[in-house]
């Protein structure tokens, strides 16, 4: 299905914050992960400051400018399937994340150039990948 | 199921109109019932008067800036609750989320430039006018203001008004549209919530009784107005009678100019938002796409490709492009304007007439229409259909283009698409409406510019929002003075 306006492509940034956040929240509570709670913490509280920093990017930039449509932009390559952390061993839990924020990384680098137009939008989009990769790589057992 | 009923807002508190005679809200995507609206009455209306009048003196005494601070908590109250209010918005006007989040956007965009009261409401003085004779003029709130509001923009048109109105001091009452008044339903908890000293806001719900009670009442000082022209200039008329302030926003039938250079490509997204955004029923829409020379073929081609694949659907699915239109018997005068153009000879290039949505198929959908070959005695193009219907009049000429918008009548917005500063010059300083676009499909100012049109696109000298709604809201008073 196609990412074609403003409003798809950060309605959908704001749904894979949200399965990112349920990820890391089970993670945090599964008791193999114990050792490694404050980074799940510090990976939680991104999450959800990721999800203000993009219902306050389009609330704040949304105009009838941005309204015109958006070609070539496709959700399926970043939709992904997970289990939930309590059913995965440690490995499989650090390996679902590191796929998650890969991902991350890849639609937040593709969105910003989608919407290069709206340098605040495009802005904001490609610091959400920086602080992903950032992420990713505190991201070690 | 017992539908919830719209109450009106008087004096802090909720109240239920003193009627018998409700009205549906319908939702337009499915075609249901979701609520009810009270056509109020003459008496709910002295009772929201008499509120506000009694809350002038002290909330004029309030300082400015404490006025300001108010509006402060209430943006924030509305960033809060964009989301909600967004989604009551497209589920009772039916267009698509992302355009219902951009008016709620706009609508908070007046509340921030109504904070700026303190700069904006100044006077100014001048001393020795005569040898030791000062001068100075004050601005000062009037008393009592309302606002009556259409369906297009239950979230946004209101709040070019209302938050003005009250921080230079006025008290005021609003009237919205009883088709949609549930946006404002919405926006009038939170008010709640921010705790207006009582009678300072109020909203009364209704039909025309509402409005002529609004009109003939004596201690109203002025009123706004945005709908179609008919009614803009029985208002104007009205409330000239009744000694009234007014600014009465009417009908439109824009036109946007595509010249042989212009960026086609580029033009495309704003052509197919300005035509189709709001299924056509925006003040500033396009409605006559005008190709200038041997451009007209190539742009056609692709307006008809580009308007293809927009999605027709529920506004509140993010992938739609245009959702339905307001209500059936819209839906049925649009369809009558289309038969028009077809009984009067225009080419019929796409024909939205059948347009059925399967998934909801009691929804007012119109698919998208195209005509080609109009000309401009045709009544598709002279007319305001406000919904998706295109009307292309091929023209040779600049001035043939000029010479179309200044014979509309109306003369709210015009559009041209070029790269030649020389066109651009000629077109804004010949054609006679008041909101211009350069390669900009939707020429509506922001908050901090005034809207509103000229001609039979608004009657009234000072326009909506901008700086001039601070002198629409506040009488000039001027002090000559000297000592002995």
């Amino acid at each position: 299905m196609p990412l074609i306006n403003f409003g798809s492509i950060l309605g959908f940034a704001e749904g894979m914050e949200k399965q990112n956040l349920d990820f890391f929240l089970s993670a945090a509570n599964t008791p193999g992960c114990a050792a490694y709670q404050s980074l799940f913490d510090g990976l939680i509280k991104n999450s959800r400051k990721h999800i203000k920093d993009i219902q306050r990017t389009r609330r704040e930039n949304v105009t009838e400018m941005i309204l015109e449509s958006i070609e070539g932009f496709f959700r399926e390559p970043f939709v992904l399937e997970t289990k939930h952390a309590p059913g995965m061993d440690v490995d499989g839990i650090f390996k679902t994340a590191g796929t998650l924020i890969e991902r991350s990384i890849r639609y937040y680098g593709e969105a910003a150039v989608k919407l290069k137009g709206q340098s605040e939008v495009s802005g904001t989009l490609k610091n959400l990948g920086k602080k992903y990769k950032r992420d990713l790589d505190k991201l070690v057992k | 199921m017992t539908l919830p009923v719209i109450k009106n807002y008087i004096d802090g508190e909720w109240v239920e109109s003193n009627t018998e005679v409700f009205g549906d809200i319908m939702n337009p995507a499915l075609g249901e019932k979701i609520a009810q609206v009270p056509y109020g009455t003459k008496e709910d209306v002295d009772m929201a008067v008499a509120a506000a009048r009694k809350a002038y003196p002290e909330w004029r005494k309030t300082p400015p800036i404490t006025r300001a601070r108010y509006l402060f908590r209430l943006k924030e109250a509305f960033e809060e609750q964009f989301e909600e209010i967004a989604e009551i918005l497209t589920t009772e006007q039916g267009k698509a989320i992302d355009e219902s989040r951009g008016e709620v956007r706009r609508m908070i965009e007046n509340v921030e430039h109504a904070t700026g009261v303190t700069t904006m409401m100044t006077g100014y003085c001048l001393e020795d006018i005569a040898k030791g004779v000062d001068c100075s003029l004050q601005r000062q709130p009037m008393g009592v203001f309302a606002a009556i509001a259409p369906y297009n923009f239950p979230g946004m048109v209101p709040w070019w008004f209302l938050p003005y109105a009250i921080v230079t001091g006025n008290t005021f009452i609003l009237k919205p549209s009883e088709q949609v008044p549930m946006t404002q339903a919405k926006v009038f908890e939170i008010i709640d919530g921010v705790g207006f000293p009582e009678g300072v806001v109020n909203t009364v719900n209704g039909s025309r009784d509402v409005v002529n009670a609004l009109l003939d009442h004596p201690d109203i000082e002025g009123i706004s107005f945005v709908g179609a022209t008919p009614t803009a200039k029985y208002i104007y008329e009205r409330c000239g009678a009744t000694g009234k302030r007014v600014q009465a926003l009417g009908g439109a039938k824009n036109i946007v100019a595509i010249m042989p250079d212009a960026k086609i490509d580029a033009a495309m997204p704003s052509l197919i938002t300005s035509f189709f955004g709001c299924a056509g029923q925006r003040c500033l829409s396009g409605s006559i796409l005008a190709p200038v020379g041997e451009v007209a073929d190539e742009l056609i081609e692709k307006f008809i490709s580009s308007t293809k694949a927009m999605k027709i659907g529920s506004g509140l699915d993010e992938q739609t492009g245009m959702g339905p239109v307001i209500s059936g018997a819209h839906r049925d005068r649009i369809l009558a304007y289309i038969e028009k153009g077809i009984e009067e000879g225009a080419d019929l290039i796409l024909d939205g007439r059948d347009f059925s949505h399967p998934d909801f198929p009691n929804g007012y959908f119109v698919g998208p229409t195209i005509f080609d070959n109009v000309t401009p005695d045709m009544t598709i193009a002279k007319e305001e259909i406000f919904g998706p219907v295109v009307s292309i009049v091929r023209a040779k000429t600049l001035d043939d283009v000029v010479d179309l918008i200044n014979t509309r009548g109306f003369a709210n917005a015009a559009c041209v698409y070029t790269q030649n500063a020389a066109v651009v010059r000629q077109f804004k300083y010949q054609v006679n409406p008041a909101m211009i676009g350069v390669n900009i499909g939707i020429a509506a100012p922001m908050s901090f510019f005034p809207f509103g049109g000229s001609g039979n696109s608004m009657f009234g000298d000072l326009k909506g929002h901008g700086r001039e709604i601070f002198q629409f809201y506040t009488d000039a008073k001027v002090v000559i003075e000297r000592y002995f």
